[in-house]
């Protein structure tokens, strides 16, 4: 079997509070397999890890347990500089890169890669007056037909963000307090019970 | 035919990658367009067409020739001029002056104005041809400084057509006008483009629907749409949008 796009092991983030006593604030926990090209929603309430899992499945954050792996590449061993074409990560009109370096390049690895194989678009700005919407989904479309994997996270606080969303995403990962759950479609999606809660009005 | 091509470009400025994977192919004749929204890299693309800044990666070419890397002086000699966002007028000096200095002739001999204005008819017959091209005929008196900014903006339009340039960049040339002045605006741009191979980013997609042969669409630091403006008005959310309704 070929090598699948992205595999999440077993992947933690935990952030811990206090000087003395440790007390755990936030936790994220992931572990997923996406083999194949596509185009991937991720949705979930402000602070639920959405932005926490982009960064690092891009390496620009460093997990407390677990590992990234991008085209069979630990994301977390490849050369800082070139992350990002492996796995890239875009917020809203720029690119996120902040990495904190703690290893010299010539210990790591290289990505052997000049465009980026994962593209995670974190709240891309959608507005209907412009006409940029359009231009955006043709151009997740096109990558996927590259075959390159994307994610497309969004808040959706309008109807056509939903729209746009059961257009072209055709798989969905919906995270909550840090926990994913995962939908192979969008019908399947809304019949979860938080993702009901979470989008409330906009399902009517 | 492709005159101008970017092939491949790659930018960066430190951890930021400003321009990726870049692609872009200009037909002789044409006047191409480049839009996206504020930081998606149109500026920096220009400035990496024509020589400003060295890509990281890639190619321009230009007439058959690889460009890349040289100076801004290098490339206006090849045929390749432009007009700023920020307007780039010698001030204190009248339009006749400033076309006048941009001429070749004028350049190639140095830069003693006031020697090319006493003497030399035949170069500000030229320089008052360019201004009556760009709609400043009877203003080859006034002081850059005291024009209004449509006026500055033709004016400088006209400095980049003194260099005789084969293909012309144009950046955002709308900036701060108002309606009439881009109205205005428009009939010149129109008019040159019989002429002159043109490059046009601009932000006012009305004026730029009305007026390209070929749009990109620049996000992200990458090419994520092209086509005729019909092409990309066909899309279903652009027609839903503003856009849609432009004839």
């Amino acid at each position: 079997m070929s090598t699948p796009i992205l595999k999440v092991n077993g992947l933690e983030k935990v952030y811990r509070m206090g000087l003395i006593e440790r007390r755990e604030t936030f936790r994220l926990e992931a572990d997923f397999e996406i083999a194949e090209p596509k185009i991937v929603g991720v949705m979930g309430p402000n602070g639920s890890g959405k932005t926490t899992l982009f960064e690092l499945i891009t390496g620009s954050n460093q997990p407390t347990a677990g590992e990234v792996m991008c085209m069979g590449k630990n994301i977390h061993d490849v050369r800082y500089r070139e992350r990002d074409r492996l796995a890239i990560h875009y917020h809203q009109s720029y690119q996120v890169r902040h990495f904190a370096k703690r290893k010299p390049a010539f210990m790591m690895q290289p990505a052997g890669s000049d465009y980026p194989m994962v593209h995670l678009f974190d709240e891309p700005q959608f507005n209907t007056q412009d006409g940029y919407i359009g231009f955006m989904l043709e151009f997740f479309q096109k990558l996927r037909s590259e075959g390159r994997l994307v994610f497309l996270c969004v808040h959706p606080n309008e109807r056509f963000h939903l729209e746009i969303l059961q257009e072209i995403c055709e798989q969905f990962i919906f995270v909550r307090h840090g926990q994913l759950s995962h939908a192979p479609d969008f019908e399947t999606l809304v019949t979860e019970e938080p993702v009901r809660e979470y989008l409330g009005e906009l399902l009517h | 035919m492709a005159v101008f091509e970017a092939q491949h470009l790659h930018k960066r400025f430190g951890d930021q990658v400003v321009l990726e994977e870049i692609n872009l192919s200009f037909e002789a004749g044409q006047l191409s367009g480049i839009m996206g929204p504020n930081g998606a890299g149109k500026t920096t693309c220009f400035n990496v067409l024509t020589g400003r800044y060295k890509p990281n990666r890639g190619k321009v070419v230009f007439e058959g020739k690889d460009i890349t890397g040289l100076s801004p002086e290098a490339v206006v000699r090849k045929g390749i001029s432009r007009s700023f966002q920020i307007m780039n007028l010698f001030d204190d000096y009248t339009a006749l002056d400033n076309v006048v200095v941009a001429l070749p002739q004028v350049r190639k001999r140095g830069f003693d104005v006031l020697h090319a204005l006493d003497g030399h008819s035949e170069t500000q017959d030229r320089a008052s041809e360019i201004l009556r091209r760009v709609g400043l005929a009877g203003r080859e008196g006034a002081n850059a400084k005291a024009m209004s900014y449509g006026e500055r903006r033709a004016l400088e339009i006209g400095v980049a057509l003194a260099t005789e340039p084969r293909i012309l960049f144009v950046d955002e040339p709308t900036a701060g006008l108002g309606t009439e002045a881009t109205a205005q605006l428009a009939d010149l741009i129109r008019e040159l483009k019989r002429s002159t191979t043109i490059v046009m980013i601009e932000h006012d997609m009305r004026f730029l629907f009305g007026l390209a042969d070929q749009i990109s669409v620049i996000h992200w630091g990458q090419v994520i749409a092209q086509g005729t403006p019909e092409e990309l008005r066909g899309n279903k959310w652009v027609q839903r949008s503003n856009l849609g309704g432009l004839a």
